[in-house]
């Protein structure tokens, strides 16, 4: 009994970090969508919001929720700023340019994060009651997370499907030079992506300081990098729906294993969390190779 | 109505186009023959802008729109038919010719261009809710064209627009562009490998051959030039 509650709390807040998993990929698969660029910085835009987030709160009171407006105002600018001075001019070299480059973008963003605000880990906590479910507690934080991801998820899906700038973008993804012969300005709908997928990523940063009470600091992005590629490739790798999906499965596993390895005697669950969550995924992966949502 | 002088482009360091001149003239029919890798396709692409040119200059309407970023060549009435079809195979039909619809001068005239478009293709107001991508190989094509109609263009380039066709069908294609073209009184820069229905399709003929316009004139005259027939087309 003990562990069917334990499990089952473990899988509400598998779900709840799912769906900020889920965020968090979006922006990574809109921008390999749009533009086929692997943005390996991906984790240090998930930190620049950690960042926004723990220093509105430290300094000005600002709660999570308004920061994370904030971030993705922030991270539109800076998503801008990178396609214009680096991007840009990388399209049409060989893949390995924009990966290189995305990957030096992610390493200058966390060295001056070092460099401004030191090595240290750093944390705040943002009290907001909390939600008692029977078989677990829940802050209300944590639920704040969870309603906001999907909202904006849903908030991006309509904006897909049911405006001009949206429809033009799904043609810009399904046939540039289609679209292109429709009027369609495919290089500014290469920024726009480019800076909306940036916007997101850095917007996630702020809800994932809501699930590590004291992980903030500059090189905190790398493991999300990993997990984020792990998430998109579940979901199709260039679907953001696919993504979001792929966030609540990956929270699942994540969560829902740490029950399960507290059952083997002498077994520290915590670390080993993470390495089975990995573990089922490659297995997944070697099954269904396309993604468990993607097509063949 | 479309005026190319001296175009030169390429791709990298690859020259391809040398100094290349020609003339569309308004209401007409003018077509560019040549063989593969002969540069007809990036002279259109150059023309629309999706390449840039390396010298040269394109005039249209007598405005010169050389440099011009082809969204706004298609807000002014320029489109392209691409060699390839280029439709959006995981959205359904009607968003497809939708889309051709997006520039704010098409806009305004949707309702209208729709009409037009299902007249002269009835089959693709039958499948409004189907996937492009599952169309046969002549309704993608038709589709295109259906698109490029909805930018309203008053010159409208064509790529090829037989290839992968079977026989009878790509006479079904040529007559729905001169419908349209005389319908719509449309000025058309057309694209071919396939010599005869050019020559009939025609008024006014180029050909090209790597990368250099090697001669030009009437339907009539190349189709009775020997010279050119034998050394240019093969035939
Ligand atoms: N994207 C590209 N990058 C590099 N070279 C290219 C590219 N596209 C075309 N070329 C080269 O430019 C030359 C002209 O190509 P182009 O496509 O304009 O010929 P074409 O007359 O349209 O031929 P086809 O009848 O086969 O369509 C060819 O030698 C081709 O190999
Ligand atoms: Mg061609």
């Amino acid at each position: 009994m003990e562990f069917l509650r334990m499990f089952s709390g473990d899988l509400i807040n598998g779900i709840i970090l799912g769906a900020v998993y889920g965020l968090m990929t979006m922006g990574l698969s809109l921008i390999f969508g749009v533009l086929k660029v692997v943005n390996v910085g991906h984790g240090a835009f998930i930190m620049v919001g950690a960042f926004i987030a723990y220093w509105m709160f430290t300094l000005f009171g600002l709660p999570p929720l308004l920061s994370a407006i904030l971030a993705l105002i922030v991270g539109i600018a800076l998503g801008f700023f990178f396609y214009y001075v680096v991007m840009k001019w990388l399209l049409e070299a060989p893949e390995l340019s924009t990966l290189l480059a995305t990957f030096a973008i992610g390493i200058f963003l966390a060295e001056v994060a070092k460099a401004v605000w030191g090595p240290d880990y750093r944390g705040y906590s943002w009290n907001v009651g909390s939600l008692n479910l029977g078989v677990t507690t829940i802050p209300m934080a944590k639920v704040y997370a969870l309603l906001s991801s999907i909202v904006i998820a849903v908030a991006l899906y309509l904006w897909f499907k049911k405006t001009r700038a949206g429809n033009a973008l799904r043609g810009v993804v399904e046939d540039k030079e289609g679209a292109r012969v429709c009027g369609i300005n495919v290089e500014g709908y290469y920024a726009l992506s480019f800076a909306i997928g940036i916007g997101l990523t850095v917007m996630s940063g702020v809800f994932i300081t809501l699930f590590v009470p004291v992980g903030i600091n500059p090189y905190m992005g790398e493991v999300y990098t990993i997990k984020a590629f792990v998430i998109a490739v579940l979901g199709g790798l260039a679907s953001p729906w696919g993504a979001f999906f792929g966030g609540f499965i990956f929270g699942l596993v994540e969560n829902g294993s740490y029950a399960i390895l507290g059952l083997i005697p002498g077994v520290e669950p915590f670390s080993l969390t993470q390495c089975l969550a990995f573990a089922i995924l490659l297995v997944l992966l070697l099954l269904k190779p396309e993604g468990l949502l993607g097509k063949k | 109505m479309l005026k190319i002088v001296n175009l030169e482009a390429g791709y990298g360091p690859m020259q391809v186009l040398w100094k290349i001149s020609l003339n569309a003239e308004e209401g007409n029919v003018t077509a560019l023959l040549g063989p593969n890798g002969a540069g007809k396709s990036t002279t259109l692409m150059s023309t629309l802008g999706s390449i840039k040119p390396w010298g040269g200059e394109i005039y249209f309407e007598g405005k010169d729109v050389t440099t011009l970023p082809s969204h706004k060549k298609v807000e002014m009435g320029m489109t392209l038919v691409p060699e390839g079809r280029h439709v959006f195979p995981n959205l359904t039909v009607r968003e497809n010719i939708l889309m051709g619809a997006y520039t704010k001068r098409a806009s305004k005239l949707m309702k209208e261009s729709l009409d037009l478009i299902y007249t002269l293709f009835p089959i693709l107001k039958e499948r409004p809710g189907q996937k492009a991508g599952t169309l046969s190989g002549g309704q993608q094509q038709m589709l295109t064209i259906a698109r490029s109609l909805m930018t309203r263009p008053k010159f409208l380039m064509l790529d090829e627009p037989s290839q992968g066709l079977a026989p009878k069908l790509v006479g079904e294609v040529f007559e729905t562009i001169q419908k349209v073209q005389s319908d719509m009184g449309l000025t058309v820069l057309l694209v071919e490998q396939n010599v005869d229905i050019t020559l009939e399709v025609a008024k006014y003929v180029y050909i090209l051959h790597e990368g250099t316009i090697k001669a030009e004139g009437t339907s009539d005259t190349i189709k009775h030039s020997e010279d050119v027939r034998v050394a240019y087309l093969g035939i």
